[in-house]
C-alpha cells in the first residue's frame, strides 16, 4: 500500500499534464491529428428534412431500408436487449428517427452490429449508410468521414468496484485498465502509464473486472454508467477527463445526407423527442440538448 | 529366449547326429561332455529334450500372454476411453450450441428461453460429467490423463459463466451476452480440444493393442520354437529306432502328440484371434474413427452457425471458421465424410454414412440461405432457419446429419465390440493349455528315455 502511494505521489505532475494535454485541441494533443476546430465541423441543413431526388436519401429510399451500423453491446445506447431479441438504446432511437423522416416508418431500418474499429473502415466501403454507435468527434477521425453536429456530449471517467481504492486514473499507473481496441480510450490509459487491455465489447470490460482480470475500465461516462447498472457492486470514481462529443459518422461523398440528418437532428431538439430519449435512456433530470454549430 | 532356443538345437543336433560318428570324437560338444558311450548319450538326449520342452512351454506362454493381453486392451480400456472421449465431446458441443441458441430465441417464441432448452443443457453437462468420470477411470496414467485434468478443471469454469450469463440474461442486461461468449470461448479453445484429444490419444492406443495382438513377429518366434521343438522330437525318435530296433518310444510318442495338440490350439487361436480383431479394426474402429471425426467437425460447424448469429460485434471469426469446418468435412475427395463413408464400406454404417454426406450438402445450401437473409438485415429471418424444426430447417438438416453419424457408428461400434470380444475369448485357457500340453511333453520325453536308459543298468 506504502509503494502505490508513493508511486501516487511521484506520477502526479506527469500525469496531470497528460491528462490535461486531452482537452487541448491543436498540436499538444497527438502531432499525427491535423488541428481543425472540431465543434463547427458539420453542415448546415437546407430546411426541415426532405427526401430530394436524385440525393442518397433517395438511393436509401430505393433500396427500402436504411443501414446503420451500431452497437450491440453499448448499454444503453444501442444494446441487445435478450428479453425480446431487439436492438434498443439512445443511439438506435436516433436512427429510428432518421428512418422515419426517410420512409415514414421509423422501422425500416437494418441494425449491423459492429465492433468499434469497423466503424470509419464500414462508413467508407458502404457497408453502412449511417454510422451511430456512440463515436466521438475527433480531428483525426474527421479526416476520413463527415459527422453530424453533436447529439450527446460525454467525456472519459474510470469505473472500478466498490472496494476499490482508486479515485482517479492516474491511480492506476502500472495496472491493468480496460477499453475497447479502436476507441480512444486506449491513448489515454497510456498515457497515464497503466496497463491498456483491449478487448471487443465494453460489456467483456465488465466481465474482466468482475473476474478480477482488470483493476478498473475507463471510458465515456455515459458507457461507464451503463456497466454500472448492470453491477451494483461497481461505481464511476472522479471527474470527467476529457471531452467526447458524439456524432453521426457518415461517408464525405453524401453531404446531402449530413445536411438531412441535421435536419432530423434540429427537429429533435425543438421538439422534445431528443428530451423524451435522454430520459428514457440515460435518467432525469435531462440536461438541454447540446447545440447544433455548423462550419459556416 | 531365441539365442536359448539355439542353443538348444544345436546340442540336440549334435547328439542325435553321434550314433553315426560313433568312433569320432566330437570336438566341441563331444569333448565337453564326453558323451562316448549310449546310456551316456541317453542321458544327455533326456536332458535336452526335457529341457526343450520346457523351454517351449514358456515361450508360447510368453507369446500367448502378449496377445491375449493386447486382445484384451483391445476390447475394454481402449474402446471404452475412446468412446467416452468422444460422448464428452459431443455432449459439451450440445451443450454450448443449446446455450447459444437460448439466448438466440429470447424474445421470438414469447419466452425467454426455449421450454426444453435448460433441461437440455443440464442434460449435456450430466451426460459429459458421468464420461468424464469414467474416462478417468480407465485412462490411469496414460497420456489421456492430462487431458482429463484440464476437462475437470475447466468445465466448473464454463458452467458457472454459463450460469451468469444466464441470469444476467434473466435480468435483461446486455452483460449476459459477454459472458456467454467468454464460457464458449473457454468451451472451443480449451474443453473441446481436450475433449477431442483423449479420442485420438485412445486411438493410438487402441492402435498399439491391436497391433500388439496381431503382429506378426511374435507368431514368428513361436514358429521358430515349433519348428526346433518338432525337428529335436523327430531326430530323437528316428535316433532311438535305429538304435534299439524298436518302432515306438512310448514316452516320446505322448510328448508329440502333446506337442501337436498345443500346435494346432495355438494356431487355430491365434489365428481366429487374429482374424476377429483384424476384422474389429478394418470393420470397427477404423470406420468408427472416421465417422467419430466427421460427427465433431460437424458438431463444430453447428455450433458456429448459431455463434454467428449472436456475434453481437458482427465480426465474421465464427461464419470464417464454419467455412473451414466445411472444407474439412466434406464430403468430396479427402474430406472427413468422404473417408468415412469410404471406411465404412462394407460394414453396416454405409447406408447412414452415405445419408450424412448427402445431408450434409443440403445443409451447406441453407446455410447459405442462413447467410444471405442476415448480410441482407432479415435477422429474424435468419435465427428461424436455424433453430427451426420444419422440413428445410437447418436445425432439421442438423439433426438428421448429426443423427446419422450417430448410428453409423454405433453400428459400427457394434460390429467392432462383437469381433473385439470373440478376439480376446479365442485366448481363453490357451495359456494354460500350452503349459500344461508343455509339461506333458517333458514327462513323457522323460518317461521315453527314462525307460531305455534302464535297460543299460
Amino acid at each position: 500500500m506504502l509503494l502505490v502511494a508513493a508511486a501516487t505521489a511521484w506520477a502526479l505532475p506527469g500525469s496531470a499534464v497528460v491528462a490535461a494535454r486531452q482537452y487541448l485541441p491543436g498540436p499538444a494533443a497527438a502531432p499525427a491529428i491535423p488541428p481543425c476546430d472540431r465543434a463547427h465541423s458539420s453542415l448546415r441543413p437546407t430546411g426541415p428534412p426532405r427526401v430530394t431526388p436524385g440525393s442518397f436519401m433517395e438511393q436509401i429510399r430505393d433500396h427500402h431500408r436504411l443501414i446503420a451500423g451500431v452497437s450491440q453491446s453499448t448499454y444503453p445506447f444501442g444494446f441487445f436487449n435478450p428479453r425480446n431479441g431487439n436492438t434498443e438504446g439512445f443511439d438506435i432511437d436516433i436512427v429510428h428517427a432518421i428512418a422515419k423522416a426517410i420512409f415514414g416508418n421509423r422501422n425500416q431500418v437494418e441494425f449491423k452490429a459492429i465492433p468499434d474499429d469497423r466503424r470509419i473502415p464500414e462508413v467508407w466501403s458502404g457497408g453502412v449508410d449511417i454510422v451511430a454507435h456512440t463515436m466521438t468527434i475527433n480531428c483525426l477521425r474527421l479526416e476520413k468521414v463527415d459527422f453530424s453536429t453533436v447529439y450527446f456530449q460525454a467525456g472519459a471517467q474510470v469505473l472500478v468496484l466498490k472496494n476499490s481504492r482508486v479515485k482517479r486514473l492516474k491511480d492506476l499507473r502500472g495496472k491493468k485498465v480496460c477499453s475497447t481496441s479502436g476507441s480512444d480510450s486506449l491513448s489515454y490509459i497510456k498515457a497515464a502509464h497503466a496497463i491498456a487491455v483491449p478487448v471487443v465489447n465494453f460489456t467483456d470490460c465488465l466481465v474482466k473486472l468482475q473476474q478480477g482480470d482488470v483493476a478498473a475500465i475507463s471510458t465515456d461516462d455515459n458507457i461507464l454508467a451503463g456497466l454500472a447498472a448492470q453491477d451494483p457492486w461497481t461505481k464511476i470514481v472522479g471527474r470527467v477527463f476529457t471531452s467526447e462529443p458524439y456524432g453521426l459518422a457518415i461517408s464525405k461523398m453524401h453531404p446531402e445526407f449530413v445536411r438531412f440528418v441535421n435536419a432530423v437532428l434540429q427537429q429533435m431538439r425543438t421538439d422534445g423527442q431528443w428530451t423524451a430519449d435522454y430520459r428514457r435512456w440515460v435518467g432525469t433530470p435531462a440536461p438541454a440538448p447540446p447545440r447544433a454549430r455548423y462550419k459556416d | 529366449m531365441p539365442s536359448a532356443a539355439g542353443q538348444a538345437g544345436t546340442a540336440v543336433t549334435a547328439v542325435s547326429h553321434a550314433p553315426r560318428h560313433a568312433g569320432d570324437a566330437l570336438p566341441a560338444v563331444g569333448h565337453f561332455v564326453r558323451a562316448t558311450t549310449t546310456p551316456a548319450r541317453l542321458r544327455l538326449l533326456l536332458i535336452g529334450l526335457v529341457s526343450l520342452c520346457l523351454i517351449w512351454g514358456a515361450v508360447a506362454a510368453w507369446v500367448v500372454s502378449q496377445r491375449a493381453s493386447g486382445a484384451s486392451d483391445v476390447a475394454s480400456t481402449s474402446e471404452t476411453l475412446s468412446l467416452d472421449g468422444q460422448q464428452i465431446y459431443r455432449a459439451l458441443s450440445d451443450a454450448d450450441a443449446t446455450a447459444a441458441s437460448a439466448f438466440l430465441t429470447a424474445g421470438l417464441s414469447g419466452s425467454l428461453e426455449p421450454i426444453n432448452g435448460p433441461l437440455r443443457y443440464q442434460g449435456d453437462i450430466a451426460e459429459a460429467a458421468a464420461h468424464l468420470e469414467s474416462a478417468t477411470a480407465a485412462a490411469g496414467h496414460s497420456a489421456a490423463a492430462a487431458d482429463l485434468a484440464t476437462l475437470s478443471a475447466d468445465l466448473p469454469v464454463y458452467t458457472g459463466e454459463m450460469q451468469t450469463a444466464r441470469a444476467d440474461n434473466r435480468l435483461g442486461l446486455p452483460l449476459g451476452a459477454a459472458y456467454l461468449q467468454e464460457a464458449s470461448t473457454l468451451m472451443r479453445g480449451t474443453l473441446l480440444p481436450a475433449a477431442r484429444n483423449i479420442s485420438a490419444e485412445a486411438n493410438v492406443r487402441l492402435a498399439g493393442a491391436s497391433g500388439r495382438a496381431t503382429g506378426l513377429p511374435l507368431a514368428l518366434v513361436l514358429l521358430v520354437a515349433a519348428v526346433i521343438v518338432g525337428f529335436a522330437l523327430y531326430r530323437a525318435q528316428r535316433w532311438l529306432f535305429r538304435r534299439t530296433h524298436r518302432r515306438l518310444n512310448p514316452g516320446l510318442v505322448v510328448a508329440s502328440v502333446a506337442g501337436l495338440v498345443s500346435l494346432l490350439w495355438l494356431g487355430i487361436a491365434l489365428g481366429m484371434a487374429r482374424a476377429d480383431l483384424l476384422q474389429a479394426r478394418t470393420h470397427g474402429s477404423t470406420p468408427v474413427a472416421a465417422l467419430a471425426q466427421a460427427d465433431i467437425a460437424a458438431l463444430q460447424a453447428r455450433a458456429d452457425e448459431s455463434l454467428t448469429l449472436i456475434d453481437a460485434q458482427g465480426d465474421d471469426t465464427f461464419q470464417q471458421d464454419f467455412v473451414g469446418v466445411q472444407r474439412r468435412l466434406g464430403p468430396g475427395p479427402g474430406t472427413l465424410l468422404t473417408d468415412a463413408v469410404v471406411a465404412a464400406r462394407g460394414s453396416p454404417a454405409t447406408g447412414p454414412a452415405r445419408v450424412a454426406a448427402a445431408t450434409a450438402t443440403t445443409w451447406y445450401g441453407v446455410h447459405r440461405t442462413v447467410r444471405s437473409l442476415d448480410d441482407n438485415g432479415k435477422h429474424r429471418q435468419a435465427i428461424l432457419l436455424v433453430t427451426g424444426r420444419g422440413p428445410g430447417h437447418a436445425g432439421t438438416l442438423f439433426t438428421r446429419l448429426d443423427g446419422s453419424l450417430t448410428s453409423a457408428i454405433l453400428a459400427d461400434q457394434a460390429v467392432f465390440h462383437r469381433h473385439a470380444v470373440a478376439g480376446r475369448n479365442a485366448f481363453i485357457g490357451l495359456e494354460v493349455g500350452v503349459i500344461v500340453l508343455a509339461l506333458i511333453m517333458a514327462v513323457g520325453c522323460a518317461r521315453g528315455l527314462i525307460t531305455r536308459l534302464a535297460e543299460y543298468q
